[in-house]
C-alpha cells in the first residue's frame, strides 16, 4: 500500500506500475493462450476432459490426424490461394489507387475518405453485404453481369463448390484494399518532388520513374504492407462465417476456419489446436520480416 | 560542344496571377549567367520553364537551333543542380552518378570511365560507395554537380544551389563551381537571391523583379550603370542610399532634401529644377571635405576594424562606409562624393537619368 500512496503522492516507482499492468496483460492474454494452445494440441482434449488440466498426453498423434485427413490438403492450398491471392490483389489495387490520388483532382481527399469507409465496417457487416451482392438468385451481381451481357446463366457464387472461395476472396480484396492504399499513400507522399524532377531531367520516362525511384524507394512501405497483409488475411475469419461457412464441402475452407470448425462445432480440441499452432509459427515468421523491413527504412 | 539558349516573350501566368511577363533574353554558348532578385521575382520559375519543369503561357524557348516550347524536361538535354540537391537517397553516389547513363543503357565500361572521371573532377572518389545520408552538405552538393556534369548536357541550370550551406562553405563552392566552369565551358544559367553571388560569379547578370526582367549586363556595368533605382538598391553591398532632391536652376547640380539644402555638384548637367532620387553608394562617401561635400549628423558608429560603417541620423537615414576608422564622440561627420558617383534617378518612375 505504501508503494502505491508513494506513487500517487511523488511518483516513486511509476515506471515499475505501468510495466507491471502492460507485463501482466500481455501475460494474461496472449501468453498464455498461446501456450495453453501450444500445451493442447499434444494432448487428448474432449468435451469431458475439457475443464481440467491433467489430460492424457499423445505426442505427435494430434499432428498426424489432422495432416493426414483427406481434406487437409485441399484446404491448405486453398489457404494459400486465399492469402496469394488476396494479398497480390490488395497490393495491385492498393498501389494503384494510391498513385491515382496523389494526383491533384477536386474532391479528392473526400473521395479518398469515402474509400476508408469499408475499412472500418466490421467485416461480419461487409460479409453480409457481399452475400447479397454474390446471391444467386436476386443478386446484383449476377444482375449485372447479366445485363451487359458478359454471362448468360445465373452464376452461384456462394454455393457452386468452383467458386466459392473466389467469391470470399473477391470480398477480402475489397475489404483489404483501403488499408493498403493508405499505407501507401503515405510513402508516396514520402518521396519528395524534386527527386522525380531530377530523373525527370536524367532523362528518366514516367514508366523508368516508376521502376528506378519510386518502387525502390517504397520498399519498406511495400514489406510492411505484404507482411500485414499476410497476417490479416490469415486473420480473416468473419468473411468464411457471413459467407459460405468454409462451404460447399469444404471447396472455400482455410486454415483459420477449419480450426475454428474442429475446435468449437466438432469439439476435436486437440486437433484444433494443432492447425493454430502451426498457423501461429507461419505467422511469426511474417512477422520477422516485418520488423526486419521497418528497421530498415532509410532515413534522408 | 554547347549551344545558345534564346527565350522569345515567355509568359507564364498561374491562374490570375502573371509569374512571367514578356521575357526575352539570349544567353550565348558558354556564358555564365545568373538570374537575382528578390524572392517572387519570378528567377525560380523562368528557370523551371527552361528545363520544361513549368509550361509557359506563351512564347518560344530555342536551344540550339531547336524549338524546345513544347519538349518534355527529358527531351532537352539540359542538367540541373537543385537547392535540396534532389540526390536519389536510395542509391549510392556512384548509381546517383551513373543514372542517367544507366537509363541509356550505355555500356558498363563507359559508364565506369566515365563516373571514375567525373568523381576525380569533384573529389567523391573515396565517397562512391556511400549513399547521400553518409554524406555532409558540401558533399551532396558536389554529387548533384557530378550528376549534372556527367551526362555533358547542353547546358547546366543551377537552382539557388549554395543557399543550404553554411556561410564558409558557400564562398568556398562558389569559386569551385565557377572554376569547374572556366574548366567546362558549358553554358549555365544561376539562380539566386543572393546578389554578391551572382556578382562574383556569372558573366552576364539579369536583374529580376515582379516578374519582369529589370536589367541585363556585365556586373560591374550593373554596379557602375543600373539602369533604374531598384537595380541600383539591389546590387552593390551594402545597398545604395537614396536621398530625394531637385535639380538646381542651372541643371549643374542638384540640392539635397536635408536640413540647410546642401548641393552637390554634378559631372553632367540635367534637366533644371526636375524632382530626383539621388543615388550615393556608402563606399563612395569619403570622409574629408573635398570640393562636394555634406556634414550630416551622426546617429551610430559601427566598426569592423578594416572599416567603420557610420550611419546618419537624417530623414532618410544615409550609410557611410569608410576604410578609415571614425572617432568614438562624433557628432557629425564631413563626407565628401566625386560628382561622376553621384546617380540620379527620375524621382517618379525610378529611371536612371543618363
Amino acid at each position: 500500500m505504501l508503494v502505491f500512496k508513494n506513487t500517487f503522492r511523488d511518483g516513486v516507482g511509476f515506471d515499475a506500475i505501468l510495466v507491471t499492468l502492460a507485463l501482466g496483460y500481455l501475460v494474461l492474454f496472449s501468453a498464455f493462450p498461446l501456450v495453453y494452445n501450444l500445451v493442447m494440441s499434444f494432448q487428448e482434449v474432449d468435451l469431458f476432459s475439457l475443464a481440467s488440466f491433467d489430460r492424457p498426453f499423445v505426442g505427435l498423434d494430434n499432428y498426424e490426424d489432422v495432416l493426414t485427413r483427406t481434406e487437409a490438403s485441399s484446404i491448405f492450398f486453398n489457404t494459400v490461394k486465399f492469402v496469394g491471392i488476396s494479398v497480390v490483389a490488395q497490393l495491385v489495387v492498393g498501389f494503384a489507387l494510391a498513385m491515382f490520388f496523389q494526383l491533384d483532382f477536386p474532391l479528392n481527399t473526400w473521395l479518398r475518405g469515402l474509400f476508408l469507409a469499408g475499412w472500418i465496417m466490421p467485416a461480419l457487416v461487409v460479409g453480409a453485404v457481399w452475400s447479397w451482392i454474390f446471391a444467386g438468385d436476386f443478386g446484383v451481381l449476377n444482375y449485372m453481369l447479366q445485363a451487359l451481357g458478359i454471362t448468360d446463366a445465373k452464376i452461384f457464387w456462394l454455393s457452386n463448390p468452383d467458386v466459392a472461395l473466389y467469391s470470399v476472396i473477391i470480398a477480402n480484396i475489397w475489404l483489404g484494399v483501403p488499408f493498403n492504399m493508405i499505407l501507401l499513400s503515405v510513402g508516396l507522399a514520402g518521396i519528395p518532388e524534386d527527386v522525380y524532377e531530377a530523373a525527370q531531367l536524367d532523362g528518366a520516362s514516367r514508366i523508368q520513374r516508376f521502376f528506378t525511384i519510386t518502387l525502390p524507394m517504397m520498399r519498406a512501405q511495400l514489406g510492411a504492407v505484404i507482411s500485414l497483409g499476410v497476417i490479416f488475411t490469415l486473420q480473416q475469419f468473419d468473411l468464411f462465417a457471413a459467407l459460405t461457412q468454409g462451404g460447399p464441402a469444404n471447396s472455400s475452407n482455410v486454415f483459420q476456419y477449419w480450426s475454428w470448425q474442429l475446435s468449437f462445432q466438432y469439439y476435436e480440441i486437440g486437433v484444433g489446436s494443432v492447425i493454430s499452432v502451426l498457423m501461429i509459427l507461419f505467422v511469426v515468421f511474417v512477422a520477422a520480416i516485418y520488423v526486419r523491413s521497418t528497421r530498415h527504412e532509410q532515413v534522408m | 560542344m554547347t549551344s545558345q539558349i534564346q527565350l522569345r516573350n515567355i509568359e507564364k501566368h498561374y491562374g490570375a496571377y502573371h509569374a512571367l511577363r514578356d521575357i526575352s533574353l539570349d544567353i550565348p554558348e558558354g556564358a555564365f549567367v545568373a538570374l537575382v532578385g528578390p524572392s517572387g521575382c519570378g528567377k525560380s520559375t523562368l528557370l523551371r520553364t527552361i528545363a520544361g519543369l513549368e509550361g509557359i503561357s506563351s512564347g518560344e524557348m530555342i536551344i540550339g537551333d531547336q524549338d524546345v516550347t513544347k519538349l518534355a524536361p527529358r527531351e532537352r538535354d539540359l542538367a540541373m543542380v537543385f537547392q535540396s540537391y534532389a540526390l536519389y537517397p536510395h542509391m549510392t553516389v556512384r548509381r546517383n552518378l551513373s543514372y542517367a547513363m544507366r537509363l541509356k543503357r550505355r555500356p558498363k565500361a563507359e559508364i565506369a570511365e566515365a563516373v571514375d572521371q567525373i568523381a576525380k573532377i569533384t573529389g567523391l572518389s573515396e565517397l562512391l560507395d556511400r549513399y547521400p545520408r553518409e554524406l555532409s552538405g558540401g558533399q551532396r552538393q558536389r554529387v548533384a554537380m557530378g550528376r549534372a556534369i556527367i551526362r555533358q548536357p547542353r547546358a547546366f541550370l543551377f537552382d539557388e544551389p549554395l543557399s543550404n550551406l553554411d556561410a564558409a562553405l558557400r564562398v568556398h563552392m562558389r569559386s569551385e563551381i565557377r572554376q569547374l566552369h572556366n574548366r567546362i565551358g558549358a553554358t549555365s544559367v544561376y539562380v539566386t537571391h543572393d546578389q554578391i553571388e551572382a556578382m562574383t560569379m556569372a558573366d552576364t547578370v539579369v536583374v529580376m523583379r515582379a516578374g519582369l526582367i529589370e536589367q541585363v549586363g556585365a556586373p560591374l556595368d550593373l554596379y557602375d550603370r543600373p539602369a533604374n533605382k531598384f537595380v541600383a538598391g539591389f546590387i552593390g553591398s551594402p545597398a545604395m542610399n537614396f536621398v530625394d532632391g531637385r535639380i538646381s536652376g542651372d541643371g549643374g547640380s542638384v540640392e539635397l532634401d536635408l536640413a540647410g539644402a546642401p548641393s552637390l555638384a554634378l559631372a553632367r548637367p540635367a534637366t533644371p529644377g526636375q524632382r530626383v532620387s539621388v543615388g550615393l553608394r556608402p563606399e563612395h562617401l569619403e570622409v574629408g571635405a573635398q570640393g562636394n561635400s555634406l556634414t550630416l549628423p551622426v546617429a551610430l558608429v559601427e566598426r569592423t576594424g578594416a572599416s567603420s560603417y557610420v550611419l546618419t541620423d537624417t530623414p532618410s537615414k544615409i550609410l557611410v562606409c569608410t576604410a578609415g576608422r571614425v572617432g568614438d564622440d562624433v557628432g557629425q561627420i564631413i563626407v565628401s562624393i566625386a560628382p561622376e558617383n553621384i546617380h540620379l534617378f527620375d524621382a517618379e518612375t525610378g529611371i536612371a537619368l543618363r
